[in-house]
């Protein structure tokens, strides 16, 4: 059975690995999912693109930030 | 017909994260032959190639039954979680905020754990070993029969994606038995960095068009978001390392 916990763990870890960004990521396709209902694609489209590029550079930065207030 | 604006992409993703994937499993499969010899190795490894086989073979029919706006909506987002956590690990790493790879270090550590497991068990010291084959082949395979379907379900490419992975395995392999020692020389940061812009840039692309998103430029969006991506990802670890040099005083 541990192998098939390791293997469970492995994978959600794959997908969840940094919970908050995780969480973050769903926050902008649900807003982009409220703007398509909305009747604003484009505007959908802009704020999942651009949202996952300030997520990304946004938790590059705190990770550093952590890890530099670390030293 | 193949649309190669959006199949060269696919291949080439399908392609590069499976050399990430397999270079990590045949590190420890490599430590488990240095232990106990091929015998357990073989047999781990050849245990996992057909549970994941079994997998595919069980799931792959399901996915021609999900409506495709559903599918690419479900995979888009897996992506995105996948892909940007890639990206994140590899430009920290770029950035020398976390340690880079080591195969070295990782097959040092792993023959060394599996050496004491094996002094400390009763159990049939060949299966610990055939069972940590087994767990590193089954594992990376997942994330590779993941990343097939998730840059090939959404357009029909499987069996390119899946031809890419497959020359993966083969260079891999076939380096492998050549050198006959962890591949330390492959730039693991450099490729999962290439890999992490092209799943995001495929995450952002399929949750638009599973969400009802009509791209402008259609499949050629996806070289835009590559492009934007490739720049966040640069602009990240020049931050990062910028940022983890000024430290509190």
């Amino acid at each position: 059975m541990s192998v098939l916990r390791d293997i469970l763990d492995e994978l959600l870890s794959m997908f969840l690995g940094d919970a908050r960004l995780s969480l973050a990521i769903l926050a902008v396709v649900a807003a982009a999912a409220a703007l398509v209902y909305a009747g604003q694609p484009w505007l959908a489209g802009a704020v999942l693109l651009l949202g996952c590029v300030g997520l990304m550079l946004g938790s590059v930065i705190l990770a550093a930030r952590k890890a530099g207030a670390g030293h | 017909m193949i649309v190669w604006s959006t199949a060269a992409p696919a291949i080439a993703s399908a392609f590069l994260a499976s050399l990430v994937e397999v270079v990590e499993a045949l590190t420890i499969v490599l430590a488990v032959v240095s232990l106990r010899g091929w015998r357990p190795a073989i047999g781990g490894t050849l245990a996992a190639l057909a549970t994941l086989i079994a997998v595919v073979l069980a799931l792959g029919p399901l996915l021609d039954r999900v409506p495709l706006h559903a599918l690419q909506l479900v995979i888009g987002i897996l992506l995105l979680l996948f892909g940007l956590g890639w990206l994140r690990k590899a430009s920290l790493r770029a950035a020398g905020v976390i340690p880079l790879h080591d195969e070295d270090a990782i097959f040092a550590r792993e023959t060394a754990e599996l050496g004491a497991e094996v002094a400390r068990r009763r159990t049939s010291q060949d299966w610990i070993a055939g069972m940590t084959a087994f767990k590193a082949v089954l594992l990376e395979g997942l994330e590779v029969v993941f990343i097939v379907i998730a840059v090939g379900a959404g357009r029909g490419l499987l069996l390119p994606a899946g031809a890419g992975a497959l020359g993966a395995c083969l260079v891999v392999l076939g380096i492998g038995a050549v050198v006959h020692k962890p591949l330390s020389r492959v730039p693991e940061n450099s490729l999962k960095f290439v890999v992490g812009v092209m799943l995001s840039s495929f995450g952002v692309f399929w949750t638009g068009e599973g969400l009802g998103i009509a791209w402008p430029g259609s499949d050629f969006a996806l070289l835009a978001f590559a492009a934007i991506f490739l720049a966040t990802g640069l602009l990240a670890a020049a931050l990062a390392r910028r940022t983890a040099a000024v430290r509190p005083a």
